[in-house]
């Protein structure tokens, strides 16, 4: 398979303090690949880098053969590598289709965008339904769906997402992650940082640990699930006998 | 440089003894030059020299050790200059006039104070811009269009008085700043310039140590006023409150170096001397070029000309150091 | 006082108000996007007015028509400031970026404000139309043409704002940059673009205040910092936040200047309006329009 998302020894700072040492991994297309850790570890750092929010060190990000590192956030995403930011990030004062429309801004998004809309819509009936609410009015779970149409809209090649389910009632992190099986499913590769390490290694093919900006292991969803030390550490078991 | 880098990499003692002397020749210079040459406009330079001193530092109180950058500056220059020479005119004599101009100032300071100290940033500027404009026109509604001397007092005029005045000013002021920086004040002041939320989390009295700066800031302001008024034959009542005597304050402390102590001095004299000779030449330029000037400290040296002065020398220690590391 | 006297003394104050919207949407829109102070807008305003000035003196060109001038002069006035100045600030953050872009701005205005006096020298210009002091009779009230043409531009330029911020994609980027930049971004929006076209575009408006500015009063070199402040005060009556907000705000400031000066005398009239503005600072800083 053809390397899609490779980063290559990537050192990046948050701040002053530097967030990420040398961290290689790579994503290949149409998986879905989950980034687990602990808090402050540098998940986030990752997701804003590659994104293009911020300039690393040294090192790089390639998507296919297109260097992501020297470009700047609205070109990435021209490139189809969309991210859905930790917190939602939405335009508040703007309605629900103000912001899924400013999702499609780029020229290739925006030509195919009243069919994007449609199939957004089908997603989250909700958000049809809302449409002319300003998106600040809107409960926590509906604003997670409505921040994943808005990237859709975007037409992702790879959609990444930062804690989608943060804040969220485990009905509605659910729905979520159904719909991102769906949209995997549909062709498009997925990069997600989770805090819910249970879920994310279920839904994922493969994942990474990352802890104080290093990559610390990797290997299947399944293989982690089993892990000892996975399981101490990110599920909340004691170790198993073996 | 080999003698500024010998000043830097030099032990404490034996800097700060070289320091202060350079510092007492400074003031012997201020005072004895302008007396040996005793020309008018001589006289005249060094005291405008003075007096922007003291503008400059008495803003720098607020500005550059409390982080509060005030737009309203002129307002207490004003009115110290008001109260001064009005009380002066009225038969006060003179230097309990010029205590009162401070004195009124700092007690309209205080009055404003609390209430504009609420605001934060961008609005605190454009807030202590408001205010200084209220007083700007009303003054200018209220006082007589202009304030000639008397005879009495013209043919008395003693412009050697009126300098050494602004003189003794610029020290004291600076002198105060000095020992405000040595104070245990200053700690206080200074994290609320840094960081105020962190100051408050650790017990800072944050508005405390505002209105003293803002206290001392305006008490130098208003008696640079009255300075201002003393020496002026004749003037517009309403000029000690426009705008442009907070932006030559900004302008000089931000050119010399916002915060520091010799900031102010420096960009003083620089500000004036310049001002003064381009005044001669290209009389619209001069403003022109402190404001491209102004644009590029911001932007470049934020630390104005001290901290430039300062990066060279770094650069010039570590290019000995380098030479020290090849001839080894 | 009189029905009509008070009527007229309301209509002048709303033509005065329209300028003063006018002036402060364009410093509304680059603080509301660019979080910055440009406290050289009136700067702006000013070279606006020249500009105006200008084509009229030499090329005879109407006020109102030159605005096909001074519009595009200033819009790219605007994009050389934000590329040579602002362009560097704007990088900051929060009180650090709005501190460096008073700074900045105050050394622009001693660059502009002395250009103009080294072009036009210190005197105040004015125009004189063929149609001053003409106007419309209704009610006993006076409505000079140029005022009323500056009201109804004033209109216009509004209702053209809200359509392109609300209903165009640039000017939903616009708002969407202004909203959360970074989440702009993520969208795909190149903010920098948006930064620069923002910028420029207060200018414009900016210059269609000068214009008007020449017309009901002249002007000089020194008017900058007035009609800084008069834009700062509007925007806080109207809420940082808020740019078409900005225009209502402008016409309620013009009104109230207009009543008081009409009570207390014309010299405490800008008094009025800077108690105000304090009082809201102070008190509301959300300002009046905002849904708090």
């Amino acid at each position: 398979m053809t390397k899609f998302l490779g980063i290559n020894h990537l050192n990046a700072s948050y701040g002053d303090i530097q967030a990420l040492w040398g961290v290689s991994l790579k994503v290949d297309e149409g998986e879905i690949v989950a980034l687990i850790g602990p808090n402050g570890a540098g998940k986030t750092t990752l997701l804003r880098t590659v994104a293009g929010l911020h300039q690393p060190l040294s090192g790089t990000v390639q998507l296919g053969n297109t260097a992501l590192h020297t470009l700047p956030a609205y070109r990435i995403v021209e490139q189809g590598v969309i991210l859905v930011p930790e917190g939602r990030r939405l335009f508040g004062g703007l309605t629900v289709l103000e912001n899924l429309e400013l999702g499609a801004y780029s020229q290739r998004a925006r030509d195919a965008r009243f069919k994007t809309l449609k199939h957004v819509f089908e997603l989250f009936p909700i958000l049809a339904e809302r449409q002319k609410q300003r998106a600040n009015t809107m409960s926590g779970g509906q604003q997670q769906m409505l921040a994943i149409g808005r990237a859709l809209m975007g037409l992702p090649r790879l959609l990444m997402l930062d804690e989608p389910s943060l804040g969220l009632a485990p009905m509605i992190v659910q729905n979520i992650f159904e719909i991102v099986k769906l949209m995997n499913d549909r062709g498009v590769t997925i990069f997600l940082v989770e805090q819910n390490a249970r879920q994310a290694l279920e839904l994922a093919h493969r994942a990474y640990i990352l802890e104080q900006g290093k990559v610390v292991g990797t290997g299947t969803g399944r293989e982690l699930l089993r892990n000892n030390e996975v399981r101490k550490a990110y599920l909340g078991f004691a170790p198993t006998a073996r | 440089m080999k003698a500024m880098t010998l000043l830097q990499t030099s032990s404490g003692s034996f800097r700060r003894w070289l320091v202060s002397s350079g510092i007492i020749i400074l003031i012997l210079l201020a005072i004895f030059i302008p007396r040996q040459v005793d020309k008018q406009n001589v006289w005249n330079l060094f005291f405008l020299i003075c007096l922007h001193i003291s503008l400059g530092q008495s803003w720098n109180f607020l500005a550059g050790f409390a982080g509060q950058s005030s737009l309203g500056h002129a307002a207490f220059f004003g009115i110290g200059a008001l109260v001064t020479r009005t009380l002066w005119f009225r038969e006060m004599p003179f230097a309990l006039a010029f205590i009162s101009g401070g004195a009124a100032a700092v007690l309209f300071a205080m009055l404003i104070g609390a209430p504009t100290f609420r605001l934060r940033g961008a609005y605190f500027a454009i807030g202590t811009l408001g205010v200084a404009e209220v007083l700007r026109i009303t003054a200018s509604q209220n006082l007589p269009l202009i304030s000639t001397m008397s005879g009495p007092l013209i043919a008395t005029y003693d412009l050697p008085a009126r300098y050494y005045l602004a003189l003794g000013l610029a020290l004291a002021t600076t002198g105060a700043a000095y020992i405000l920086l040595r104070s245990p004040w200053s700690l206080g002041i200074l994290a609320v310039r840094e960081d105020e939320e962190a100051a408050q989390a650790t017990g800072v009295h944050v508005l405390r140590h505002k209105l003293l700066a803002l206290s001392l800031s305006s008490f130098f302001a208003g008696l640079a006023g009255g300075v201002f008024a003393f020496q002026q034959i004749s003037y517009y009542p309403s000029a000690p409150f426009s705008p442009v005597w907070t932006f030559d304050a900004l302008l000089i402390t931000f050119i010399g170096g916002l915060g520091t102590l010799s900031g102010p001095v420096i960009g003083a004299i620089f500000f004036v001397v310049v001002r003064e000779q381009l005044a001669v030449n290209l009389v619209e330029f001069h403003q022109v070029i402190f404001g491209i000037l102004f644009i590029l400290i911001v932007l470049v040296f934020p630390g104005g000309l001290v901290q430039a002065w300062e990066r060279l020398i770094k650069v010039s220690i570590r290019k000995e150091k380098q030479n020290v590391n090849i001839s080894k | 006082m009189s029905i009509e006297s008070i009527a007229q003394t309301l209509v002048f104050g709303l033509f005065v108000g329209g300028i003063y919207g006018i002036a402060a949407m364009g410093l509304a829109l680059v603080f509301g996007v660019l979080k910055m102070l440009n406290i050289a807008h009136g700067e702006l305003v000013m070279l606006g007015g020249y500009v105006s000035f200008w084509a009229f003196s030499t090329l005879g060109i109407d006020p109102f028509v030159s605005l096909a001038i001074v519009i595009p002069v200033l819009f790219v006035v605007g994009l050389a400031l934000d590329r040579t100045v602002y362009r560097h600030i704007v990088r900051l953050l929060g009180e650090e970026k709005i501190k460096n872009s008073l700074l900045v701005s105050f050394g622009l205005t001693l660059v502009l404000q002395n250009l103009a006096q080294w072009l036009f020298t210190a005197d105040e210009r004015a125009i004189q139309v063929s149609y001053a002091g003409v106007g419309l009779n209704l009610f006993g009230v006076t409505m000079p043409y140029t005022r009323l043409g500056t009201l109804s531009i004033a209109l216009v330029v509004t209702l053209a704002l809200n359509y392109f911020l609300h209903h165009t994609y640039p000017g939903k980027a616009i708002l969407a940059t202004a909203e959360d930049f970074e989440a702009a971004e993520l969208a795909g929006i190149n903010i920098h673009r948006v930064y620069m076209m923002t910028f420029a575009l207060g200018a414009s408006l900016a210059s269609i205040a000068g214009t008007f500015v020449t017309v009901t009063y002249g002007i000089s070199p020194s008017v900058g910092i007035l009609w800084t402040l008069k834009a700062l005060i509007v925007i806080v009556l109207a809420g940082t936040g808020s740019i078409l907000g900005a225009f209502p705000a402008g016409i309620l400031l013009g009104v109230v200047e207009a009543v008081s000066g009409a009570f207390i005398g014309a010299t405490y009239r800008e008094v009025v309006g800077l108690v105000i503005f304090l009082l809201v600072l102070i008190l509301r800083p959300q300002g009046l329009f905002a849904r708090s």
